[in-house]
């Protein structure tokens, strides 16, 4: 069985020694000039202004956390899309009253503003 | 699929939970704001109608979907038990939700959803259902217990609560996959005839060590216990009533139908554990509670000597245990409730939480120190109130299987109990109030229920017939398949 | 060849670094990481037990389904309690969250 994975390992080795070919055949055949503007930060091209090191605004760890419970959420409903065919009418019913619950907090975050950009 | 037995009518109580805790939450969102106090009221009606209606289901023995979901007498008591808290809880907080609150809906609707996860982890039949209503607890209760966002305390209390419960989930979640996958099945009944047949093997053991100590934490034994004082004291007061009653009694609840039932034949391992915990837990708590200063923190102590007192049931593994057991718990919800509705009405007054401003309770309002006095008094096991009893069944349980030592250990230490109580009595009894301090005014709900709690603690103790035959005929029942 | 044993070796492994993580780490998310590496390890210890010793019954991969979507909820839950205790004293190291006496 370990066999089988050996394709795996050699895909694995082949993905590690291309890029390390790659850059190390850059650096020896390129010119070496190092200057202080090639060192800085990148930031589309503009020259960055203030520390990088800054906090991220709240707002995107409120999106991302009710991201989070519905994209979670979807991890039930992935079995009973699978499984539709054959499963009774009442899973059917259970699976909406799933989701009405679901759309009660969509619901209620909405309300409270957590989908606004403050 | 067809053969799959799922009689409805059996889930009514926990349908109609779901049912209520939504419809609180839409209605938050309907109603404005600045009037949302008839959400409380909705509330506490909603969860006495469903009250009732568990009545009809008391003798009710029956399974869903196979055996993951039971309903019988053990379950439906149980979950009165959850329910008469939350009821009593839902009164105390109309007042303090008033003044320190917002979002009022969003609260009750927790509260509902905790009180169902409490349920769901009474019924479970199944490990997977254990594991979700105990989580649908936990996470209601960390919400809750950081309600108040604008009181660090309380937010400190939330943060520590979701790091240890979360963690405390995760070592009992790796028993239970051990339990597992050493049995081969996740429902509890299977479970115990597995391991009658395979016998017990080394993996197995180390499953039930990580499932006693996730279940030691949930209901805070020694050494377990340190994250109750401080959560106990940040929360929210009404919470910290709805934390130390209710999520422990749950505790229980799971905690005795996986060891007696799905665990039996590992009975000599476990009661080893068992018995350390309650010993630490009976000596620690009370002796740690001598020296506190905040009521809070006081009774968070008291409450978790309380744990050791009910950890005796389960070391004795008899009926009588288990019916000494539910006695307990039973007594202990108007007990508790009582002094934490005393806690939210002298803080609602005074801001305060400390004991020292209890001086002279007695003057300032008759009625909370009495029921203050009563409450402490019941708990330390003083006859004729009803911890009495209860703690008579407890140590006759114990006796019976022959560990004296274990109930004396636990009579010494009640007596330690009734050392710390009466220091508080001291103060609201003997001290002298303060020339400016005004008499507490405490709103006629509350009144009501402060009444009701004091008659069911004497009534408990003068005469504990009903309940006790009650609790007896439901333990009857717990062992017969 | 893979057996059992590797992966019951393995999800332990887990267990443990999760386990000393949240005990050692100082920043409440780092805490709350290892918590989820702990679940992960759970996780892993289920679905190799359904694999290997149930494979007619899918209980072990359905528990490790409820466990996924329970965990998501917790974190959801423990991160909104540290952005709300952030704005209030401007850390998430959980040894400074002294308030309450331990």
């Amino acid at each position: 069985m370990l066999q089988q994975y050996a394709g795996i390992g050699v895909f694995f080795l082949v993905a590690a020694i291309f890029p390390i070919i790659a850059i190390g055949a850059a650096w020896l055949v390129r010119p070496k000039k190092p200057s202080r503007v090639k060192l800085d930060t990148y930031e589309c091209g503009l020259e960055t202004q203030g520390p990088t090191w800054v906090q991220f605004k709240v707002g995107y760890f409120l999106y991302a956390l009710v991201f989070l419970i519905f994209d979670i959420e979807t991890v039930f409903l992935y079995p009973w899309a699978v499984q539709f065919q054959v499963l009774p009418l009442f899973a059917f019913v259970e699976m909406f009253i799933f989701i009405g619950i679901l759309a009660v907090g969509l619901w209620y975050a909405w309300k409270e503003g957590a989908l606004e950009w403050k | 699929m067809n053969q799959l037995q799922m009689d409805f009518n059996l889930l009514t109580v926990e349908i109609l939970m779901a049912t209520l805790g939504l419809v609180v939450l839409v209605l938050g969102l309907l109603i404005p704001k600045n009037q949302s106090r008839g959400i409380a009221y909705f509330t506490t009606i909603g969860l006495v109608a469903i009250l009732l209606y568990s009545v009809t289901m008391q003798w009710t023995k029956a399974e869903f979907l196979n055996g993951m979901y039971l309903i019988d007498p053990f379950s439906t008591l149980f979950k009165q038990i959850f329910l008469l808290t939350a009821i009593l809880v839902s009164v105390g907080s109309y007042q303090f939700m008033e003044k320190y609150g917002h979002n009022q809906a969003e609260y009750y609707s927790l509260m509902v959803f905790a009180t169902l996860g409490m349920m769901v982890m009474a019924s479970a039949g199944d490990l997977i259902t254990l594991y979700i209503g105990l989580e649908l607890m936990t996470i209601s209760l960390c919400v809750l217990t950081c309600f108040r966002l604008r009181d660090a305390k309380s937010s400190e209390a939330g943060i520590k609560y979701i790091i240890l419960g979360a963690m405390s989930s995760a070592i009992m979640l790796y028993g239970l996959s051990l339990v597992y996958g050493m049995t081969r099945t996740t429902v509890i009944a299977e479970i115990a005839a597995a391991i009658a047949l395979d016998g017990v093997s080394p993996l197995l053991l180390l499953g039930l060590v990580f499932l006693v100590a996730g279940f030691a934490f949930k209901i805070s034994a020694v050494p377990f216990h340190i994250w109750a004082p401080d959560i106990y004291e940040g929360a929210p007061t009404p919470v910290t009533a709805f934390l130390a009653v209710a999520s422990k009694a749950a505790g229980f609840a799971a905690m005795m139908r996986v060891l007696l039932i799905a665990l039996p034949d590992l009975f000599v391992h476990w009661n080893v554990m068992i018995v350390g915990l309650t010993v630490l837990t009976v000596v620690l708590a009370n002796l740690v509670a001598i020296p506190q200063t905040n009521i809070k923190r006081l009774l968070a102590f008291s409450g978790v000597g309380q744990a050791g007192y009910l950890l005796l049931g389960i070391v004795a593994f008899t009926q009588l245990g288990v019916g000494a057991v539910l006695f307990h718990t039973l007594f202990y919800v108007f007990a508790n409730v009582a002094a934490f509705m005393v806690v939210i009405a002298f803080y609602n007054e005074t801001g305060s939480d400390e004991i020292r401003d209890y001086t002279g309770l007695a003057v300032r309002s008759p009625l909370l120190a009495a029921v203050l006095l009563f409450s402490m008094l019941s708990m330390a096991g003083i006859p004729p109130l009803a911890g009495f009893v209860s703690k008579f069944y407890l140590f006759t349980a114990v006796i019976d299987q022959g560990y004296v030592w274990l109930a004396l250990i636990s009579v010494l230490m009640s007596m330690v109990s009734v050392y710390y109580y009466l220091i508080v009595a001291k103060v609201m009894y003997i001290g002298k109030p303060a020339d400016d301090a005004k008499p507490i005014k405490v709103s006629s709900g509350l009144q009501i229920a402060l009444i009701l709690c004091l008659v069911m603690i004497f009534a408990f103790g003068i005469y504990p017939a009903p309940f006790t035959d009650l609790a007896m005929n439901v333990a009857n029942t717990f062992f017969t398949p | 060849m893979i057996t059992l044993e590797h992966y019951l070796i393995l999800a332990a492994v887990l267990f443990c670094i999760g386990l000393w993580g949240a005990l050692a780490k100082r920043s409440a998310i780092m805490v709350l990481m290892s918590i989820e590496l702990m679940l992960n390890a759970v996780n892993i210890n289920l679905v190799a037990f359904s694999r290997f010793l149930t494979p007619d019954a899918l209980v072990g991969q359905v528990f490790a389904i409820f466990v996924i979507v329970v965990a998501a909820a917790e974190v959801a839950v423990g991160l909104a309690i540290v952005i709300n205790i952030y704005r209030e004293r401007q850390t998430s190291f959980v040894d400074e969250f002294d308030w309450l006496k331990w």
